[in-house]
């Protein structure tokens, strides 16, 4: 790291578009927290400004885009990652970033998360997970935890729960990560790890959605539930990654946090570009 | 006569002068009760009838920790009175001092390493530069008014020899200087307290400590030559805590942006921030803010930035 780039000369109003604050985000939201993160990593990396792409889909995730001053594409709902995947295969100099929600990655653009995954092309995604569809009314998403109230399970969610982690190392993302948003520092560690990481990586922050989640079960106001998010975590060094499960037993809803899954595989790009210009050369020779 | 001067001479007449009494201080984790337990069985091998005691456990890791340890012909009390220790050994320098009443005052000896650990107690005012609270007297200053004391910097001597976890080794080693039990005996209770890994290590360690007092011993023959060899011999004095500085941060607010969550009202460790009548942020207490950033951190609406001030940064660190 640039020892000039440290965190007492980060602003992040030099990232900001500042004549559109105040952001519309809801009083607490952990978006924004996300969001500097996010900044703060790029700070740390020394991108520039124009060698950034945001990409976000629909949702209250994906209006963080909207707010950084960089090129930013806010495209249509749970399709980012295929604007993306367009993006960085034609300027793979630009740093692809996929901002997203919950419903938006998983449910809506599920088919395209796994796909994304599996074509390992270097873009990190980062998946804002508030457990909701905050944005279009308060609908159960799939990661709405069982026995939750939302506007779509009145009696309590009955559906199990999907482990986005799990979904995208196992879809074969190279860098997979988890991290809350109340540790801003680990979580900018998270990132910035990502966006160091050549191939695709895929981060999930488990943000909070005070006003039509938090507020309809009972969680609290928001620095109850921002503070609650650390009893839900279980960071990856307690060592589950090696089998061993010492502290399941007391913990079992926790969520795993740190870097999940970190393997070296032939970026996408890279393949794509070598296979074209193989083609393009026996062409030329035939 | 107050009723522990009472016990006291009651122990007394009932013991006789034959009892030995060796307090063992330190903080948790340190090795404290490792080290009463190698001395209480070495006592035992000797022949001598040992009591032990210790206050543990509530202390938790960094708490303090003691251990009584008496030996003679016939012992019946496992504590030792105030004033009755014939051996101090602190295993921090504010533990020996804090302890320091328990000593003989005309024939008692105090060993103590002389590294610091600073309670959190001691740190209850988090401003930058705040003083910790942490005594300011020096090895030198007690040790002028002591029968015998030696003061070495057995965290330091462990840390040379490969593991600053041995310092209790070291300062066993020291003790056995001063105790008149042969020397096998004692590589031999260590060897079989240890973990077996780092017998050698410990080994080392106590040989370290034991050659220490000789060196001293050897250079301060003469007794009034015994400041010099202490001087000599002492760990580098601890830094005098200096006075709060200016402070180098400046907290900027931005009430257009806050949407009043309380996130950072709750989540201030000074709990300096307020919401006011119109649900803005507000510093309320200007002194107490330590520009620890986690306010910032986590205002979802960008509404609080510490701001550095890199010229004072400068200069603080200038004068260091």
């Amino acid at each position: 790291m640039d020892s000039s780039n440290s965190a007492d000369s980060f602003n992040i109003r030099d990232y900001l578009r500042l004549e559109m604050f105040p952001h519309f985000l809801c009083p607490g939201c952990g978006h924004g927290i996300a969001m500097r993160a996010l900044l703060w990593a790029v700070y740390e990396l020394d991108i520039d400004k124009d060698k950034i792409a945001i990409v976000s889909g629909i949702g209250c995730s994906g209006r963080i885009g909207a707010y950084v001053d960089a090129n930013t594409f806010h495209t249509t709902h749970g399709r980012p990652l295929a604007y993306a995947t367009g993006l960085a295969l034609a300027r793979p100099d630009l740093h692809v970033i996929v901002i997203t929600g919950d419903g938006d990655s998983l449910a809506i653009g599920g088919n395209h998360l796994i796909h994304a995954c599996r074509r390992n092309l270097n873009m990190t995604c980062m998946m804002l997970n508030n457990e909701v569809y905050g944005m279009t009314g308060g609908q159960a998403s799939p990661t709405t935890s069982e026995t939750r109230y939302t506007t779509t399970s009145q009696s309590g969610s009955i559906e199990p729960v999907f482990d986005a982690c799990a979904l995208a190392s196992a879809a074969g993302a190279s860098f997979v990560g988890r991290e809350v948003t109340v540790h801003t520092p680990n979580l900018k560690d998270l990132l910035r790890d990502a966006l160091d990481h050549n191939g695709f990586s895929f981060v999930e922050v488990l943000s909070d959605c005070t006003e039509v989640f938090g507020r309809k079960n009972n969680l609290g106001e928001s620095p109850e539930m921002i503070l609650s998010q650390k009893s839900k975590m279980r960071p990856s060094s307690y060592g589950s990654a090696n089998g061993n499960i010492v502290d399941e037993p007391f913990r079992p809803t926790t969520l795993p946090t740190g870097i999940l899954t970190h393997k070296e595989r032939a970026e996408y790009g890279d393949t794509y570009r070598a296979h074209v210009e193989k083609i393009s050369g026996s062409v030329k020779n035939g | 006569m107050n009723v522990i001067e009472k016990d006291a001479a009651a122990i007394e007449v009932t013991t006789g002068n034959d009892v030995k009494n060796v307090l063992i201080v330190g903080v948790g984790g340190q090795g404290v009760i490792m080290v009463s337990k190698v001395l209480a069985l070495i006592c035992q091998d000797q022949g001598h009838n040992v009591k032990q005691s210790e206050v543990h456990g509530m202390a938790k890791r960094g708490g303090t920790v003691f251990s009584h340890v008496r030996f003679g012909e016939k012992v019946w009390s496992p504590t030792i009175p105030k004033g009755k220790a014939d051996i101090l050994l602190a295993m921090e320098w504010a533990e020996g001092l804090r302890w320091l009443n328990h000593l003989k005052k005309k024939t008692g000896t105090l060993i103590a390493d002389t590294q610091h650990i600073v309670p959190p107690f001691a740190c209850l005012d988090r401003t930058r530069g705040a003083s910790s609270g942490y005594t300011t007297q020096l090895p030198g200053d007690i040790l002028e008014n002591l029968h015998d004391g030696y003061a070495l910097d057995a965290t330091g001597i462990a840390t040379e020899i490969g593991n600053f976890r041995v310092s209790n080794t070291v300062l066993l080693g020291t003790l056995s200087a001063i105790l008149d039990f042969p020397v096998e005996i004692w590589r031999k209770v260590i060897s079989e307290m240890v973990p077996p890994a780092t017998i050698d290590l410990n080994l080392k360690a106590f040989d370290a400590g034991r050659s220490w007092v000789e060196e001293s011993r050897k250079v301060g023959k003469a007794p009034e030559a015994k400041p010099e060899k202490k001087a000599k011999k002492q760990a580098p004095a601890p830094k005098v805590d200096s006075k709060p500085v200016d402070k180098d941060f400046e907290l900027v607010l931005t009430p257009e942006w806050c949407k009043g969550c309380d996130i950072c009202v709750k989540v201030c460790p000074e709990r300096c921030l307020i919401l006011n009548a119109e649900h803005k942020v507000e510093l309320s207490k200007p002194d107490a803010c330590t520009g620890c950033r986690i306010c910032e951190w986590l205002c979802p609406d960008f509404a609080i930035d510490v701001v550095k001030d890199a010229t004072k940064t400068n200069q603080t660190s200038a004068s260091a």
